[in-house]
């Protein structure tokens, strides 16, 4: 064996003992949690506006839209910081180092759908439109314009095709069910964008929330089927 | 592991490209269903099944078969052989590699 293939060999061998590491290190508990907290939020959100359309938020007072943003960027952190806190102690059962290039992988993966999401999800909700101004890396605001209604009901498709999109990229590094999740995202987020916008709650509910907890019960059970 | 690499540093068994696979992926696993590693290898129920058998065999793998309610189930673990056998491999390579860095003209 020469140099050339020994170093492919080794390579060959990170590859898949990063993909294996990934499997074990799947998070179930968490994403049935969030599930659980978004349908919660999801019925939150209904009490507090009547309606199944996230653009009916505009309806809601002032201080109500603050109370409906806040809550939902409080899931979203929750969520965020328990599939932390769950991997790094998934990692310290397996003796390893959670900051070991397959969740880096993972975690650069999903980013910048997410920042992507974040982005146009201020875009919709702020009435800011932005130009470049006179004077180069200056910018002016015009607060003037009224959000639409109808870039409010894009909200949730958007973020169900993006985070879709960050799952199946990040499962291209782990095994099958993180990518088939990733997909159903995707054609559900692109179901809801061009047919249903106008019931944004129903399918934050079924996608973030009911196949959050699908999925962690999938992965909690094969788990328990591969761990002696 | 000083002296140059002998062809019987080379384990036979874990050297095809599919049991390598295979070692890799339970060696950080506590263990693996056959499905779920055919599915991380891109494998066929056959091939699996063979390399599992030779692996078996050389004593680097134990194939626990149960039954989850009315389906069986299929799990492989490595044994302290095989971890033995994978770490050896691994330093084979890695000496493979270190001396050709080492080498003037860059050869092996």
């Amino acid at each position: 064996m020469d140099a050339n293939e020994a170093q492919s060999r080794m390579q060959e061998i990170q590859r898949i003992m990063e993909r294996a590491t990934l499997f074990t290190l799947l998070p179930g508990a968490p994403a049935v949690i969030g599930g659980l907290m978004v349908l919660a939020g999801c019925g939150v959100s209904y009490a507090m506006f009547r309606s199944l359309d996230f653009a009916d938020i505009l309806h809601l007072s002032v201080n109500g839209q603050i109370a409906f943003c806040v809550m939902w960027f409080l899931i979203g952190l929750i969520g965020v910081l328990l599939e932390v806190l769950f991997t790094t102690r998934a990692a310290a059962r397996q003796q390893l180092v959670p900051a070991d290039r397959p969740m880096r992988v993972a975690a650069f993966s999903l980013t910048p759908s997410v920042v992507v999401a974040m982005v146009l999800t201020v875009k919709f909700l702020l009435p800011v439109d932005s130009m470049v101004g006179d004077t180069i890396g200056r910018f002016h605001f015009n607060i003037g314009r009224e959000p639409k209604a109808e870039e409010i009901q894009y909200i949730v498709p958007v973020w169900m095709m993006l985070y879709g999109t960050g799952v199946y990229t990040a499962g291209l590094f782990s095994i099958r069910p993180p990518r088939i999740l990733g997909l159903v995202f995707l054609g559900m987020g692109v179901v809801a964008l061009l047919c249903f916008p106008q019931y944004g709650l129903v399918f934050a509910a079924l996608s973030f929330g009911l196949l959050h907890i699908l999925f962690g019960f999938y992965v909690l059970h094969k788990q328990r089927q591969t761990v002696v | 592991m000083n002296g140059p690499v002998k062809p019987d540093d080379i384990d036979a068994v874990i050297h095809e490209r599919v049991r390598l696979s295979m070692v890799a992926a339970l060696a950080v696993s506590p263990q693996l269903g056959f499905n779920e590693l055919k599915s991380m290898l891109g494998l066929t129920d056959g091939n699996l099944s063979a390399h599992a058998r030779t692996l078996e065999e050389a004593g680097y793998i134990v194939v626990d078969k149960s039954f989850r309610g009315r389906r069986p189930y299929t799990a492989m673990r490595l044994t302290a052989k095989g971890r033995r056998a994978f770490e050896h491999y691994l330093a084979t390579l890695r000496q493979i590699v270190d001396r050709a860095e080492r080498a003037p003209d860059g050869s092996s």
